[in-house]
């Protein structure tokens, strides 16, 4: 089958497996999907480390959260967009609550301090979730209007997943000009410039974190309840996946947000291609790579700010 | 006179209370306190080694399980495949942390803070995959089963033979590392942690001393992993994964990272919760989580710190009614 007009190389069976360029491209789409995946897990974090320097190890648990409101909210609603917005919207202020309440007295101590409080917000988040929504892992069904898909080679790739990597690279550019552009984004970048002359203006830091804690939950929120359609959330899923997005934040360099996306695509891709060569290295390749980069680039392939 | 420094000193004086104390519970013959009592020696030593790093050098680490799951994995591999016995698996186990901690803390101890945690994150959750996708040696997800207590040289089938077993090494290590730390090599782990930028002034190399302080606490932690695996006499790779090197953190900041010995403290209470708990509610993780923001945001001190403060409030209150001076104990 060509089914995208590309003359595919030769079958070549070389006894080991066989290369096929549709099946390189499949692969590569699933990498970009996986990658689209590590993005939307990471973008909030990078953001509020940006701003805020707080590294928040309740981000994976608050991503899971907005899978577990998809859910509720899809399953009471029945409309996929409109809770796709609730579950955004009641994770960013489940996020504000832990802000206001805890971690805005700790923006000045010891790192590990930060680190510690935001963990002890994980396990209760975790659990808060078990006891919601139990112990059995929920999913939703993928709205019917997406369920059709492409054919690349003999893998079949649905329009969701497609929608998945345009809304990824979406949200690049929308966080991108909100940042750069608008006058909230101005503010932000003033606070992270310098603290005092921002008060000096007449900016409140602390509002502008909290606003920042918002859209960075709120991301996170988005991400869980887009990705609830295709993997089932559960409990521990929030401590797997935060392993993920510490690796992607800290290669691209902690706060960078373009080096963030750069980075989830990347490792998307190339796990995705290993896992389809190697089946039985792919995830250490993850690990490796983060202990390499680590290694040579301690402050990550583009750098921190 | 050296005799009445070492006592007066008061962490001494809780471990010789601790060691008879814990000397006798065999006494009473019931199994469950027995193997308890085990376990709770393990993770005290886990959680003692973790504090070695995160209380006195000032590191915190998320890939501590990676020495506990080498020893275990050392300790079942050696006793199962090559010579049949607890104590000859045991040291090999404990030894074969070392060659790890030099290559880990050679290349993670450069950093610090985020990237150090975020670093042993990596580093630790490699060993994890490693165990979980060797399934020709390492078994995989089932692990490795039939780890022995009978050996060639050594029986310790009997559950008071073994608890003594890990009583010895419990009291050794205890003892040792405590040693280590009153010594000159602890003055200056102490002052790296308190200040790692005035340290270099003094002429010492940061990295040397971190360096050794990181293979000590890998030590012990192997030392911990090796008992487990004898113990239990099953490892899985689940003592591999991150969230089981935040077992001995969450016992360190409930114990108090601030004392020698809070992390054992820590350690009894976190066994007696998850013992406990475990029977009534299966959300006592949730517990553990409003404990350590509550010991972040309030309690830097743990359970340590508010019991010193009584006891310094109870002092006071007695000295101010002059009980001391009337029995004469004081001049």
């Amino acid at each position: 089958m060509y089914t995208i007009g590309i003359h595919p190389l030769p079958k070549l069976i070389t006894g080991v497996w066989y290369v096929s360029l549709e099946n390189f491209l499949a692969q590569s789409l699933i990498g970009l999907y996986k990658g689209s995946f590590y993005w939307l897990l990471a973008v909030g974090l990078t953001l509020i480390f940006g701003v805020t320097r707080i590294i928040n190890f309740a981000h994976a648990s608050f991503f899971v959260l907005g899978g577990y409101l998809m859910f509720t909210s899809y399953t009471y609603t029945g409309s996929f967009v409109l809770s796709l917005v609730v579950s955004m919207i009641v994770t960013g202020l489940v996020g504000v609550f832990f802000e206001i309440l805890l971690i805005r007295r700790i923006y000045r101590v010891n790192p590990i301090y930060q680190l510690l409080l935001t963990f002890g917000i994980a396990l209760v988040v975790n659990e808060f979730q078990k006891i919601i929504w139990g112990k059995f892992p929920k999913y939703v069904d993928i709205p019917e209007y997406m369920r059709g898909g492409i054919m690349i080679g003999d893998v079949g790739i649905s329009y969701y997943v497609l929608t998945i990597i345009g809304l990824g690279f979406l949200i690049l550019i929308l966080v991108h000009f909100i940042i750069n552009t608008s006058l909230w984004g101005l503010k932000v970048r003033t606070v992270w410039r310098d603290n005092v002359v921002a008060q000096v203006l007449g900016i409140n830091p602390n509002a502008v974190y909290t606003s920042v804690f918002f859209l960075g939950t709120a991301l996170a929120g988005l991400g869980g309840a887009l990705m609830v359609a295709l993997h089932p959330v559960g409990p521990g899923l929030g401590d797997h996946l935060i392993v993920y997005a510490f690796i992607v934040v800290v290669i691209a360099g902690l706060g960078n947000i373009m080096g963030a996306f750069i980075v989830s695509i990347l490792i998307g891709v190339i796990s995705s291609l290993a896992a389809w060569l190697a089946p039985e290295v792919d995830i250490l390749i993850v690990y490796s790579i983060a202990a390499l980069v680590l290694l040579l680039k301690p402050e990550g392939l583009f750098g921190e700010r | 006179m050296l005799l009445r420094n070492v006592l007066r000193d008061v962490n001494v004086v809780l471990i010789v209370i601790l060691a008879f104390t814990l000397a006798l519970i065999p006494l009473t013959g019931d199994r469950f306190y027995i193997y308890i009592t085990s376990l709770f020696m393990v993770y005290s030593l886990f959680a003692l080694s973790y504090n070695l790093l995160f209380g006195y050098a000032g590191l915190l680490s998320f890939g501590h399980a990676m020495f506990f799951a080498t020893g275990a994995y050392v300790t079942a591999l050696f006793t199962l495949k090559v010579f049949r016995d607890p104590l000859v698996g045991l040291i090999i186990g404990v030894m074969s942390a070392i060659p790890l901690a030099l290559i880990v803390g050679f290349l993670s101890l450069r950093h610090t803070r985020v990237y150090f945690a975020i670093l042993t994150l990596a580093f630790g959750m490699l060993i994890y995959a490693v165990l979980v996708k060797w399934r020709s040696v390492t078994g995989g997800t089932d692990g490795l089963v039939g780890i022995p207590k009978r050996g060639v040289i050594l029986d310790i089938s009997s559950p008071q033979a073994y608890y003594y077993f890990i009583l010895v090494f419990f009291i050794i290590a205890v003892l040792s590392l405590y040693i280590f730390i009153k010594s000159r090599w602890g003055l200056m782990i102490r002052a790296l942690g308190a200040n790692e930028d005035r340290l270099p002034f003094t002429g010492h190399s940061v990295l040397t001393i971190r360096l050794y302080t990181f293979t000590a606490s890998g030590l012990i932690a192997a030392l911990s992993g090796s008992l487990y695996s004898i113990l239990m006499g099953v490892v899985t790779p689940d003592i591999a994964y991150w969230t089981f090197s935040a077992e001995p953190l969450v016992m360190t900041l409930l114990g108090g990272s601030t004392y020698y010995m809070g992390p054992v403290l820590g350690a009894f209470i976190f066994i007696t919760l998850t013992t406990m708990l475990a029977r009534f509610a299966e959300y006592w993780l949730l517990l553990l989580g409003l404990a350590i923001i509550a010991v972040v945001v309030g309690f830097r001190g743990g359970v340590s710190g508010v019991l010193v403060l009584a006891v310094e409030r109870l002092m006071r209150s007695v000295e101010a009614r002059g009980v001391w001076r009337s029995l004469g104990l004081k001049t």
